[in-house]
């Protein structure tokens, strides 16, 4: 009897310990939709649409630098506008690329690596002359890549004639010539890292279950959402004088000596639109619009995904009114170039505020200033 | 006599699995049984000197931002720093009685003046900044946004970084996580207002950290300590770690707990240290997401090269001297000069030292 009582009590006690002591769930990240298929959505997406994009850019790098090796051996017209095609194909194929910077990307940095601009050709001009130069230097970076190719096949005479004489008669055209084979073997070799990186990669990306920082589906989203941003802003808002009150700043623009910028944001954001519907050559496949409404994600009602649909729609219309040279039209009907932004505006929005909480993925970089 | 001994023995048992207290491999010492409340909403609570205190380092900062405007008035920083010759646009400050300066180590105290200069000295350029060039830099929006040395240095963040650790985590360490709680500070004579000598010390130290009483619930006006807490919290529990501890060590304190107030103060002081390190890793994480502007990036070095240089104000600190002035050497001695590879060097330096290889680039 004593025994029992006093075992009661243990037993009692040990309870009351184990309540008291219990410590408070820690909060995961909500999962709205825990039946939708992740993997399904990033198998579709890698398959179809991050590979080939790669596979391509990394075709459009090789031939830009055979046509620079070609060139630099005897530079004439023909091989000049040989050249500026390559060139200008590799541009456009990078905007299919340039939003998945993480894994092998993240590890070679190659957005910025690829596409820092505007360029600052008084770098460009400075390592030009003396000959050395680390480009591994963050300051380098606005002095390669394909915004530097950019200025020195396009931007350093108001016609080819002139442009040709800096690679012929120039007492620099040496360095030069040496200069843009650095610039064009760079990013094949980047381009290339990155195709091989995914070979192993891919396995990691499509078997990454759920929303957490650090998971494949967080990835994707936040660098979608960050190369957004950087189309909405460096392309369109930042030369437009968003950011500075009315003050314009039209040499700032994408692509701006070969004239290509409208064009390659039409690209861009119809690739970052493709990559949200899981669209490809393929056909429509999974992607964060089934993810969206598997989560019965709603805006003010509606459905969330037709709203982010119909502003893809509205922004893209926007920029399709647009005419290249942009930098010319920022000076002639600014208004027009404003109204974009303001379309394009509309969509970070519901990208970077409801689409990631209606699926419960953390925004992870910051815009904060040092505080 | 017994069953009455076993039934006691039961009930101190029952009583120690209640409180969960962790000292109850001590079973048989009484220990206080009290609530810790879950906001700082303790009674007799008045950080206002603290506050005051932050609030002069605020006023430094901003008058340092002018640097982007034109010269700056050095004497006047240097005024502020000892509160001498009203220098305050905050009135009360000025006849506050007390000042930042005599509140901080020794290094910082000639630090200050060096960083005021070179804050200065830039400040008189006419010129935009750019690698060898003191000047005002600009944005990618094109935007004034930072004064430069020609080496890419920023001394107003320098100092803002700088000062959290020789004003705020000095006095937190060396005062108010020690001396400020021996057994010879008074906790027994309660003032109206500000309780016993031994929780008003506490209690300024909460106040410096620069969070609401119901932190991190509400995060309204975090500042300094307080918003980098937060910024880390991701990769480093700091808001969590140092809420409880503050909390557990003044419920403790005013329950005469001794041994439960000198574990959190532990906790706390290791906390501030482990802190700087990660604000250094966010700051490097800054640095990256702003990579290719120039001006901006070199803004935010200099915010992480401020962080890892105040750890020498840290008397407490487990990192030894060497060890802070090897990672220092691993900055370039011109900041435009950043190259990845030493970038990520500083930040497997930093992430080794303070255990953060999992999160450093998630801080």
């Amino acid at each position: 009897m004593r025994k029992s009582i006093y075992a009661a009590l243990i037993a009692a006690s040990t309870l009351l310990a184990v309540q008291s002591c219990k410590k408070s769930g820690s909060s995961s990240s909500t999962d709205n939709s825990s039946s939708f298929d992740n993997k399904g959505m990033l198998t579709n997406i890698s398959t179809n649409i991050i590979l080939p994009a790669y596979t391509s850019f990394q075709t459009a790098t090789v031939n830009l630098d055979a046509a620079v090796s070609a060139f630099n051996a005897s530079p004439d017209n023909t091989k000049l506008l040989a050249l500026q095609a390559a060139f200008q194909a590799t541009y456009k194929q990078w905007q299919a690329v340039s939003v998945f910077e993480f894994g092998p990307a993240e590890t070679a940095t190659l957005r910025v690596n690829v596409n820092t601009y505007p360029t600052s050709v008084s770098q460009i001009s400075s390592n030009i002359s003396s000959g050395t130069y680390d480009l591994s230097t963050f300051a380098n970076l606005s002095a390669k890549g394909l915004p530097a190719m950019d200025y020195l096949l396009f931007g350093l005479g108001a016609d080819n004639n002139s442009i040709l004489l800096m690679y012929t008669s120039d007492i620099t055209a040496a360095n030069r010539k040496a200069y843009l084979a650095k610039l064009s073997a760079e990013i094949k070799a980047e381009a290339a890292a990155v195709l091989t990186g995914w070979s192993t990669y891919k396995a990691t990306f499509d078997n990454s279950a759920g929303v957490a920082t650090g998971s494949s589906t967080s990835l994707l989203i936040n660098q979608l959402v960050y190369d957004y941003e950087i189309l909405k802003n460096y392309e369109v808002g930042i030369p437009a004088g968003v950011q500075s009150m009315g003050t314009t700043f039209p040499t700032k623009v994408q692509a701006y000596y070969s004239k290509m910028s409208v064009q390659l944001a039409i690209l861009h954001i119809q690739a970052i639109q493709n990559i949200y519907l899981g669209k490809s050559a393929q056909g429509d496949g999974p992607g964060l619009d089934d993810y969206l409404i598997k989560a019965d994600a709603k805006k003010d009602g509606t459905s969330l995904n037709t709203t982010i649909q119909n502003q893809f729609a509205a922004a893209l219309a926007k920029l399709q009114g647009l005419t290249d040279p942009l930098s010319d039209q920022i000076k002639t009907n600014p208004a027009a170039v404003t109204a974009a932004y303001t379309e394009l505006q509309k969509l970070t929005v519901l990208l970077k505020t409801d689409m990631t909480s209606s699926l419960g993925v953390l925004i992870t970089f910051g815009d904060n200033d040092g505080d | 006599m017994k069953r009455t001994f076993t039934a006691l023995g039961l009930s101190a048992l029952v009583l120690i699995a209640a409180s969960c207290s962790k000292d109850s491999e001590n079973s048989g010492n009484a220990i206080p049984v009290y609530t810790v409340p879950t906001t700082y909403n303790f009674t007799n609570v008045d950080f206002s000197a603290s506050n005051t205190r932050l609030g002069m380092a605020t006023e430094m900062s901003n008058l340092m931002k002018n640097a982007i405007l034109g010269p700056l008035d050095g004497a006047k920083l240097k005024a502020m720093f000892s509160n001498t010759g009203a220098p305050f646009a905050t009135a009360a400050y000025n006849t506050s009685g007390i000042q930042i300066k005599d509140q901080t180590a020794a290094l910082f105290q000639t630090d200050v003046p060096g960083f005021i200069d070179s804050l200065v000295k830039v400040s008189q350029s006419a010129q935009p900044a750019s690698r060898g060039v003191a000047g005002v830099g600009k944005n990618a929006a094109g935007v004034p946004t930072y004064a430069l040395t020609g080496s890419g240095i920023n001394y107003a963040q320098i100092f803002n970084k700088t000062i959290m650790g020789g004003l705020i985590t000095y006095q937190i360490v060396s005062n108010y996580m020690d001396g400020g709680i021996s057994s010879s500070v008074n906790n027994t004579t309660v003032v109206t207002g500000s309780g016993t000598a031994m929780e008003h010390n506490w209690d300024l130290a909460f106040g410096y950290w620069g969070v609401p009483i119901d932190f991190p619930t509400n995060k309204t006006g975090v500042k300094f300590w307080g918003s980098y807490s937060t910024q880390v919290d991701a990769g480093y529990p700091a808001n969590k770690t140092l809420m409880d501890a503050f909390l557990k060590g003044r419920a403790a304190i005013s329950n005469k707990d001794d041994k439960t107030k000198l574990a959190q103060a532990t906790i706390i002081l290791e906390a501030f240290e482990k802190l700087t390190a990660a604000a250094a890793l966010q700051e490097v994480k800054e640095v990256k997401e702003s990579i290719n502007d120039n001006i901006v990036r070199n803004s935010r070095l200099s915010e992480c090269y401020g962080f890892v240089y105040s750890l020498k104000y840290n008397p407490k600190k487990k990192i030894t001297d060497a060890k802070i002035n090897e990672i220092l050497a691993l900055f370039p001695k011109n900041f435009y000069d950043l190259t990845p590879v030493q970038l990520d060097a500083i930040r497997d330096a930093v992430a080794a030292q303070y255990g953060f290889e999992s999160v450093k680039d998630i801080l």
